[in-house]
């Protein structure tokens, strides 16, 4: 694999090792201790690398065969706006998790869940670097008023909360956000980066392969600690329960969805070349995906309830306890966890706002619904303000004076574009004006 | 039903395939060993992960491969492509499953520069050294020595 290093230039860079100060504070702690849990692993470095050798081509879309573009004036108004918004949306995520990961890192029970997660957010912040890269190397002049280096400044400074619109927060409660945020939002991310490495701007497409080297690792991040916890559940340990899981999950993964944008979205990035996929495809395969992370999940956990029994034993009880939701050696199917409908805890895309519960039932009043939801996620959580907002909503869209297209917009936007206030200790999500995301929704 | 070559699709290997790799495991060794493949997959997921490769037939695994290119270990100063830990599912043996997988793990050490491959046999299993041997590996002078502690 040949790639290219590259810094940003002197004062850029230093002040995104100043930002990292502020918000990794345990980075020095990772880097002493990197050769006790990653032996022989290259030690992270704060650069850029940019594949050498890709495709030539434009690989999808109406100029599909035409030589990749290399300049942004080269790609014509309407796509540079595009792409600059999801370079701008994807730089602020990256730096956007690091601010939510800070908040709960310390409460990890394990030193290497500890470590893992800090090393993830080493890389998140490198994956911010890599973003403005972007727009420092190349020259955005023709299609924007900002400069590269007001771009840059305008992202890094996102923590001043000086941007910031409609801003709302989605806290980390607990630990075990950090990692089902790994697993389940950092899977998003991989898509999103599998779906840029055939960009049809040769800069972002030799962007995304490290990076999606390093999402490899996020993900794993997530998984592993999951389903060890999933083994300690079922031998009774009191920290962490099958519930538990299943009510972050419940949490996360109705935002996951939403991060694919519209379900009928997501032409225009596909006929510009800049990704291979709809939407909605996108969001159908992620969405399966996740269920066999918990199917997984519930294997473990049955073969550590009942360690006597043999693989085959194993499966035909799952399928049993599944299909029969009967208990079956002290095993019920509530012990399990179960991915909830595509529908359920909208707020943005196709049932934004439907009163759809976990299993796809349908809701009239929403004192049920409201009931419903409580039941289903967890508790810290439901006392939250991104909790409160949403239900605040949907109390007017039931009412009928807001319509659920208008309540969509009120809610923050899917891709973050806003930091964190430092007093708040709270990452916004805030919709601001010329959002990619916009451009895509409704049907494109 | 065998599978066919063209059935068989190769893709990086993904911590959700944890479940179907501990399987194959448990098919082939009789032992359910989750934690270990959890923390091998994660070791190799770190170092390289797209030298950690799967089959699939019709969406299910039925295949894995691991390994990683290294340089300056034994003396070898070369970077060689090290092919270190693999397994098909029992029941989709000889349909060109571990064929493929090497296919497509050779083919990612080339883009890495490696211009040798490598990988370590016990002779007494004699499944895996003549699928090495059909794939055009040969036996090398290189011996591994162990004493016990
Ligand atoms: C060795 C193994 C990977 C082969 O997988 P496979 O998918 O059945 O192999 P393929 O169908 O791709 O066969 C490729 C070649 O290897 C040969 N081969 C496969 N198994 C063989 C065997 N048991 N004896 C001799 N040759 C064999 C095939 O004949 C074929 O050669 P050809 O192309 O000249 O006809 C598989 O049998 C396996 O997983 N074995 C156990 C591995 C193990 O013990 N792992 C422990 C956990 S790490
Ligand atoms: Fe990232
Ligand atoms: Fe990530």
């Amino acid at each position: 694999m040949r790639t290219r290093e590259a810094r940003l230039p002197g004062n850029y860079h230093d002040a995104v090792v100043k930002w990292r100060d502020t918000f990794i504070p345990d980075y020095d702690f990772l880097m002493d201790n990197w050769e006790k849990h990653f032996p022989k692993e290259p030690r992270f470095k704060l650069c850029a690398f940019r594949e050498l050798g890709i495709c030539n081509e434009i690989e999808c879309g109406d100029d599909v065969g035409k030589p990749k573009i290399t300049c942004p004036s080269d790609l014509g108004p309407d796509r540079a706006r595009h792409l600059l918004g999801a370079i701008r949306a994807q730089a602020s995520t990256e730096f956007g998790s690091i601010q939510q990961h800070r908040l709960t890192l310390a409460r990890a029970q394990e030193e290497t869940d500890q470590v893992w997660v800090l090393r993830m957010m080493a890389e998140e912040l490198r994956h911010g670097y890599q973003m403005l890269h972007l727009l420092l190397e190349d020259d955005w002049s023709s299609v924007s008023d900002q400069t590269g280096p007001d771009l840059v400044e305008e992202i890094l400074s996102m923590q001043t909360g000086s941007h910031v619109l409609g801003a709302f927060n989605i806290d980390f409660d607990s630990f075990v956000d950090n990692i089902v945020f790994c697993a389940l939002i950092d899977r998003v991310g991989k898509y999103q980066l599998a779906m840029q490495r055939v960009s049809a701007y040769k800069p972002m497409a030799e962007s995304m392969p490290k990076m999606l080297r390093e999402e490899a690792f996020h993900l794993a991040t997530g998984v592993v600690p999951m389903r060890r916890w999933a083994t300690e559940a079922a031998e009774g340990d009191v920290y962490i329960s099958m519930e538990m899981l299943q009510k972050a999950i419940n949490k996360w993964l109705p935002r996951g969805l939403e991060m694919f944008g519209d379900e009928r979205g997501g032409g225009s990035n596909v006929r510009m070349g800049f990704k291979p996929m709809k939407n909605a495809e996108a969001q159908d395969q992620y969405r399966a995906e996740v269920g066999k992370l918990v199917d997984d999940l519930n294997m473990r956990y049955l073969r550590a309830r009942l360690p006597e029994l043999g693989r085959n034993e194993a499966d035909k009880l799952m399928e049993e306890i599944e299909t029969e939701r009967s208990t079956r050696h002290g095993v019920g199917w509530e012990d399990l966890i179960h991915l909830s409908h595509p529908h359920f805890f909208r707020r943005r895309g196709v049932p934004a706002f439907t009163m759809v519960g976990f299993e796809g039932e349908t809701f009239e009043a929403l004192d049920d619904y409201t009931a419903h939801l409580r039941r289903h996620l967890p508790e810290s959580y439901l006392a939250g303000r991104d909790f409160r907002d949403y239900l605040e909503t949907l109390k007017q869209v039931a009412a009928g004076e807001l319509s659920a297209v208008d309540a969509s917009r009120r809610m923050p936007s899917l891709r973050r574009v806003g930091g964190s206030c430092p007093c708040s200790r709270s990452v916004r999500w805030v919709s601001e004006e010329p959002l990619p995301a916009a451009a895509d929704q409704p049907a494109s | 039903m065998q599978a066919t070559t063209t059935d068989v699709q190769i893709r990086q290997l993904d911590t959700v395939d944890l479940g179907a790799v501990t399987t194959i495991d448990e098919k082939i060794t009789g032992r359910y060993r989750p934690d270990e493949w959890e923390r091998r997959v994660g070791y190799y997921l770190r170092r390289d992960p797209d030298a950690a490769l799967v089959a699939e037939v019709d969406s299910e695994v039925v295949g894995f491969m691991l390994g990683e290119v290294r340089s300056g270990e034994f003396g070898l100063e070369e970077p060689t492509g090290w092919i270190e830990v693999l397994g098909v599912d029992p029941d989709r043996r000889g349909g060109a499953i571990g064929q493929r997988l090497a296919e497509a793990l050779l083919d990612h050490f080339r883009v890495e520069g490696a211009t040798t491959v490598r990988t370590l046999v016990d002779e007494t299993m004699e499944d895996i050294a003549g699928f090495f041997s059909s794939l055009g590996f040969e036996p090398a002078p290189l011996r591994p020595f162990v004493k016990a502690l």
